[in-house]
């Protein structure tokens, strides 16, 4: 990272936000509350998205993910409660030592191959041109399989889901 | 941007320059803050009114001026003097902070809004997701904050109100798909002006009809307003909220009516365009002002609906008359019916 | 504009969240919010290279537009799973969950 030049603020306030609110996510005692970081860190990575020239993409996270999912995951904290269910558990101490070098370890790599292969990397963006109307025809045209396959996918997680969670009376 | 000021003499130069751009007067005067405030405050007191002379009454007669006009200025200040009681073992952080948020997120799509040509804080070009995805907000905002009141009926409330809105939805976003299928963009300033020389409630009528119902389910207002039902749930899902807690939800309310108004004129009615004997955004006003008239009116005449048959109505019958009209939608367009106003 | 690299540093620390919480957590729904962090680092990858691209494409967009439909998806059934799992048992807690093993 070149650091003669000033870190941009946008980026470095949604890295934080992001990345602290995945955490908050994981370890807050309150699935609620859990559920709510969850929330905020999607919100961030819309913001990303933003700052990456894909303003279509970032509307869509957030009534997808923020509007749909959290919903979904809300709802079923709520249904699925008992006296001591919530008091959160960082399970036995090795394990979670365990899981942080798993999970440090698999960081720790893909960002040194990938600070490795920066000079190879392209450091500034090139001049952007993706209007938001090139998508249409992309996914219409190029890409028609893959949408009527999403579509089927979809009725059938959608009855899927249904008949799972139906209550026999 | 302006220069910062350097030397003392430089201050005032610099308040005017700031003071008389165009993103401080669109986002303090109009269409932003002050704006937004007075029109919330004016839209409180014309339902009282509007609704009393339905029911053979009078209204607010007495709050100072012609017509009771400063009422909703005596109900804030009554409301602001009242204890906020919190109920026992209510999560009170987000018990007083979702309000907030409720009002920040019902102000929030008027940045993409257009009250004229260039009366718009933010033209952004994917303004019309942007609301939607800020209104699909709105019921886990409801759901979380009735969760946090901890008590049955403002629970039950939340429910309720959660599956109407997502229930209603999906006709919403299919009938605005009609929209922009007619004007080619998803600006909203652009959609606007695609509807010079023919408003689309003409072509896309059944669109029109499909999301002014689904509006009215979102808002919760009379025939679905089972979410507040009195009989059935005291209050609904903000049974538990007293004093300057109300007050906000009760703004955050009516700033949601006068955001489904905007949104009704600039996707239907031709948002702007008018006669040239008055200003844009005084047509755009008065529009939006008949809207909401409409969207008032049913309250003081029609009966409650049920909540499954409301959830039944929002799934299956808005849905395909909104489908139906994205059909006729392409056949007129396909077929060159609507060159003549250049569409 | 930060450079692509600082991009896939990012996401690379919220895979590594996600995987932390994937393999530490007993309680069901918290190891669907890991599930969820990692689908969404990698979409974050897809648009940074979609846009670092010289020319900048458009199909890093596409992908990333099934990959969120595909996770609302996977995220409405894992839900039900769960709530039939917790019908059944009466708990989430994943170790208690083990009656398929041995």
């Amino acid at each position: 990272m070149d650091l003669s030049v000033p870190p941009d603020i946008t980026f470095v306030v949604l890295t934080t936000v992001t990345l602290l609110a995945a955490v908050m996510a994981l370890q807050a005692k309150e699935l609620i509350y859990g559920a709510i970081s969850l929330a905020i860190s999607f919100i961030g990575i819309a913001g990303f998205f933003v700052s990456l020239d894909a303003p279509y993409l970032a509307m869509l996270q957030i009534a997808v993910y923020v509007g749909a999912v959290v919903i979904l995951i809300l709802f079923t904290i709520m249904l699925v409660r008992r006296e001591e269910a919530d008091k959160d558990e960082a399970g036995e101490t090795g394990e979670s030592a365990a899981g942080l070098w798993l999970a440090g370890l698999l960081a720790v790599s893909i960002a040194g191959i990938a600070a490795l292969a920066g000079p190879n990397l392209p450091a500034t963006p090139p001049p952007a041109n993706l209007p938001v109307s090139e998508l249409g025809p992309v996914l219409a045209g190029a890409y028609p399989v893959p949408l009527i396959i999403l579509a089927l996918l979809l009725s059938g997680a959608l009855l899927g889901a249904l008949v799972l969670a139906k209550v026999d009376r | 941007m302006v220069n910062l000021p350097t030397t003392p003499a430089d201050i005032l130069p610099f308040i005017i320059a700031v003071v008389t751009s165009h993103t401080f007067i669109t986002l303090v005067i109009f269409p932003g803050f002050i704006h937004l405030t007075i029109v919330v405050m004016f839209l409180t007191w014309y339902e009282r009114k509007l609704l009393a002379r339905i029911q053979l009454r009078i209204g607010p007669l007495y709050a100072g001026g012609p017509g009771g006009i400063l009422q909703p200025i005596a109900d804030g200040v009554k409301l602001i003097f009242k204890e906020v009681m919190i109920p026992y073992k209510a999560d009170k952080p987000l018990f007083l902070g979702i309000p907030l948020a409720l009002v920040f997120l019902g102000a929030l799509p008027f940045a993409v809004i257009p009250f004229g040509q260039h009366w718009v804080i933010a033209n952004l070009d994917v303004g019309l997701v942007f609301v939607f995805a800020v209104a699909s907000l709105f019921p886990s905002m409801i759901l979380i904050f009735a969760w946090a009141s901890n008590s049955k009926y403002p629970f039950l409330g939340g429910l309720r109100s959660l599956f109407q809105q997502v229930a209603y939805e999906i006709p919403m976003w299919i009938s605005a798909l009609s929209v922009v299928m007619l004007a080619g963009s998803l600006n909203l300033v652009q959609i606007v002006n695609a509807q010079q020389k023919i408003w689309f409630i003409v072509p896309a009528f059944l669109s029109f009809i499909v999301f002014f119902i689904a509006s009215m389910a979102e808002l919760e207002r009379l025939p679905f307003d089972l979410p507040s039902a009195e009989p059935e749930l005291v209050a609904g899902w903000f049974t538990e909220s007293s004093g300057a807690v109300f007050m906000v939800i009760f703004l955050a309310l009516y700033m949601k009516l006068y955001l489904m108004s905007s949104l009704i004129t600039v996707l239907f009615l031709g948002g702007w365009w008018g006669p040239a004997f008055l200003p844009q955004p005084v047509w755009f006003i008065l529009k939006a002002l008949v809207v909401a008239t409409i969207i008032i009116i049913p309250r003081g005449v029609y009966a409650r609906l049920r909540v499954d048959l409301l959830i039944k109505v929002g799934w299956t019958r808005l849905l395909i008359i909104a489908l139906a009209n994205v059909f006729i939608t392409v056949v007129l367009l396909s077929t060159g019916v609507l060159s003549a106003w250049g569409l | 504009m930060p450079s692509l690299v600082s991009y896939i540093i990012v996401s690379a620390a919220l895979l590594g969240i996600g995987i932390y919480g994937l393999s530490v957590k007993r309680n069901a729904i918290r190891i669907l919010f890991a599930v969820e962090l990692i689908v969404n680092a990698a979409n974050l990858n897809f648009i940074a290279f979609a846009r670092y691209m010289n020319p900048p494409t458009v199909s890093g967009q596409v992908i990333v537009f099934y990959s969120i439909a595909a996770a609302a998806m996977e995220a409405a059934v894992g839900l039900a799973l769960i709530l039939v799992a917790f019908r059944l048992n009466s708990t989430i807690d994943v170790r208690k969950l083990n009656k398929l093993k041995g």
